[in-house]
């Protein structure tokens, strides 16, 4: 009898996937896999609070081959994790309600399950297992946004791959070195193993130069799809260096440099879902910054960062959703003047910009400062950090820049694109309405932001609503909007205009891809070659050796009876000598 | 209720037809798309900003970084560091801007759950 107590409760979502791709198709049934997509993270989440106890849980034992398994661990940081992604679940299952696809229901549930069964894992075997069934699973999603997302699903499941095999590389390594123990705790760069498992991860997390599946596979996924996509891998890979990498001075940089660089890419970038990838890369970089402090409050900023950045990063996700939905585009360059058709979706992308910005009263106002905090803090034993601080704070200008104006303006208003559509579906509006309503309650001073301290795996003492810290942050978001309206004025900000804008994946997608075209061409070049030379070669001897030895041939020719008698007594000497030597 | 029809009869045909297309809960912000209100939009950030520079002298910042001694800091920081991004922008389009079917990736998206007005122009009314 199987203790459901011991099961880890992503498993619960993976066996619903299963079930919704095994219910036929029609609408009688598309109800069924519905309450299935709605219902199962619900299912997860009160499996998370029956089996949480505030303290560390550890179960699901599995001895295979002599290996110990843990399938299971709960403790303040992975429960986080686990409840976020039930929740982030059921709005992208509301969200995606209209849509009647047997294949984005599965895959969306087998996908939530992977990333909840992931973060829920005890060992570095049972992570590895769902590190690779979110990329398998996921891709789906991505190939669901048509025939021009097949090589992008190629592209992003070959990176995936790779990254769940350095992953499991890296386990083995750093076992044996470990005496064997799977068991996932903190790594570090110190020990065998530790680079592969982060380099594993830097993949799935989007570190600089790694990051290009985000920006190539989610804006060519299908509507819901990008949704669902931008919910649980990078934040699954944050837990994992939350978990395994606390305290790792490298991660500070190289978080520093994911929160700047995705600034000018989305700056010139004219797909409004891809501009959200790299606003997505740019907010990974503050929580990878804050793991690499390490300190408590930076730790804390990084789990309610993570927590209210999958909301409105979602939020903003389903309004540019809703707007293709109802347009047929997400280019800038082919919209504006929207809040005159779709005046919910407008105030609910306004909300998410507000919260990613960081305006006080909505949702990130209260995560990013602990992390900005900490760094300014640390800075104080080690001034080299104010050159972070400040480039955090230029990342936040950039925020404003992609995230807090550009999306929301050129979408909703910038000149009349004279468009007029329906208001996004019920479903999407709903959804909508509940991310937007925990945006603001997340941030709510009194008994909302404390509700997030409540998840936060250290005591929070920070208090966010200080005179000073609510004038500073107003101070950078008015100069940033100021700056916006001058450069228009002027007519110095950008138009937008369609185009390709090349990245890193460049030197795959082109140069790499043109490399193994040239050596394939040479190759068959050098094979025609090679057989001239040989078909050459030998009609040359065969034409010889017919000269020599045919009827007509040389060999054949009457010669005078001497010279046949030197040939015979030179070829007689010959053998002579021949065999005096071998006897 | 004359008062509304009053106003509804000062309008121009442009503007009631701006009313009758828009979604009935936009048309009390249909100002929001008046020239005139877009052009003064720049002194709501504008007097913020003043604002909270003083406001910034009179409750300065508990724990000081180096650039807090100068006032408006953050400020600063805003302005230039979000001029500076935009202001890249046009190098940068030249440097890494392609035609879009530089990839030559095209293909039929499926209508049913993805759309690309580079291809079908399909939306859902």
């Amino acid at each position: 009898m199987i203790d459901i107590f011991q099961v880890n409760p992503g498993l619960w979502l993976i066996l619903a996937g299963l079930i919704c791709a095994l219910v036929p198709k029609g609408d009688a049934f598309a109800m069924l896999r519905k309450a299935l997509v709605i219902g199962a993270p619900i299912l997860a989440a009160v499996m998370i609070t029956q089996i949480y106890t505030s303290q560390e849980v550890l179960a699901g034992r599995i001895n295979i081959g002599g290996l110990e398994l843990t399938t299971l661990r709960i403790d303040n940081l992975s429960m986080v994790w686990g409840y976020l992604f039930c929740l982030i679940g059921v709005l992208n299952g509301i969200f995606g309600f209209h849509e009647k696809c047997r294949i984005t229901d599965s895959s969306a549930l087998v996908y939530a399950g992977a990333a909840i069964a992931g973060v829920l894992s005890g060992d570095l075997l049972t992570l590895f297992l769902f590190w690779e069934l979110t990329a398998i699973s996921s891709v789906f999603l991505i190939w669901k946004g048509g025939e021009h997302a097949y090589a992008a699903g190629i592209r992003y499941l070959a990176l995936h791959v790779l990254s769940g095999v350095l992953l499991l590389a890296g386990a083995i390594v750093y076992a044996k070195a470990n005496g064997g123990d799977y068991m996932f705790n903190n790594i570090g760069l110190d020990v065998p193993g530790g680079w592969l498992i982060l380099i594993a991860i830097g993949i799935k997390c989007g570190f600089p130069f790694l990051h290009m599946w985000m920006q190539d596979a989610y804006p060519k996924a299908s509507i819901t799809g990008t949704v669902i996509l931008s919910a649980f891998t990078t934040k699954m890979a944050i837990y994992a260096l939350a978990r395994g990498y606390v305290g790792t001075d490298v991660l500070i940089y190289i978080g520093a440099v994911m929160t700047c660089f995705p600034v000018f890419f989305a700056l010139i970038e004219n797909d409004l879902r891809r501009v959200l990838a790299f606003s997505l890369n740019n907010q990974l970089g503050f929580m990878v910054c804050g793991i690499g402090i390490g300190t408590e409050l930076a730790l804390n900023g990084v789990v309610g960062q993570v927590f209210v950045h999958v909301i409105f990063k979602s939020l903003l996700f389903m309004s540019i959703g809703a707007v293709m939905y109802r347009v047929g585009t997400a280019k800038a360059s082919e919209l504006g003047g929207l809040f005159r058709s779709m005046p919910f979706t407008a105030v609910f992308c306004l909300i998410g910009a507000g919260s990613i910005a960081a305006f006080p009263l909505l949702a990130a106002f209260v995560t990013k400062a602990m992390i900005i905090s900490a760094v300014i803090y640390e800075a104080t034993y080690n001034p080299g950090l104010y050159v972070i601080a400040g480039m955090l704070l230029f990342a936040s200008a950039g925020v404003m820049e992609h995230s807090g104006i550009k999306v929301p303006y050129f979408t909703f208003f910038s000149h009349d694109s004279g468009r007029r559509v329906k208001e996004a579906p019920w479903n999407m509006l709903v959804a909508m309405g509940l991310a937007s309503a925990l945006c603001i309650f997340l941030a709510f001073p009194w008994g909302g932001y404390q509700m997030l301290y409540s998840l936060m795996p250290y005591e929070a003492n920070y208090e966010p609503y200080t005179v000073d810290h609510v004038v500073f942050q107003l101070q950078l978001l008015f100069a940033a909007i100021s700056a916006f309206c001058v450069l228009k004025k002027l007519k110095l900000y950008p138009a937008e205009k369609r185009a390709e804008i090349l990245d890193f994946d460049w030197t795959y997608r082109k140069l790499g891809l043109g490399i193994v075209r040239w050596i394939g061409a040479m190759w068959t070049r050098l094979g025609t070659a090679i057989s001239r030379v040989r078909n050459r070669a030998i009609e040359g001897t065969g034409r010889r050796l017919y000269q020599m030895f045919s009827p007509a041939g040389a060999m054949s020719e009457d010669a005078p009876s001497g010279l046949a008698a030197v040939l015979t007594a030179g070829m007689l000497i010959i053998v002579l000598i021949f065999i005096y030597f071998v006897r | 209720m004359a008062e509304q029809e009053n106003t509804v009869d000062t309008l121009t045909d442009k503007q009631l037809e701006e009313r009758q297309n828009a979604h009935p809960f936009a048309v009390p912000f249909l100002w929001l798309g008046d020239q005139k209100v877009i052009d003064n939009f720049i002194w709501i950030p504008v007097i913020g900003m003043i604002a909270m520079i003083a406001l910034g002298v009179v409750f300065p910042q508990a724990k000081p970084a180096p650039w807090d001694v100068i006032p408006g800091s953050w400020a600063i920081i805003g302005f230039v560091a979000y001029s500076f991004i935009v202001l890249c922008a046009k190098p940068l389009f030249t440097l890494l801007a392609r035609n879009e079917d530089y990839y030559g990736e095209g293909g039929l998206p499926d209508p049913e759950y993805s759309t690309d007005p580079d291809i079908t122009g399909e939306h859902h009314d």
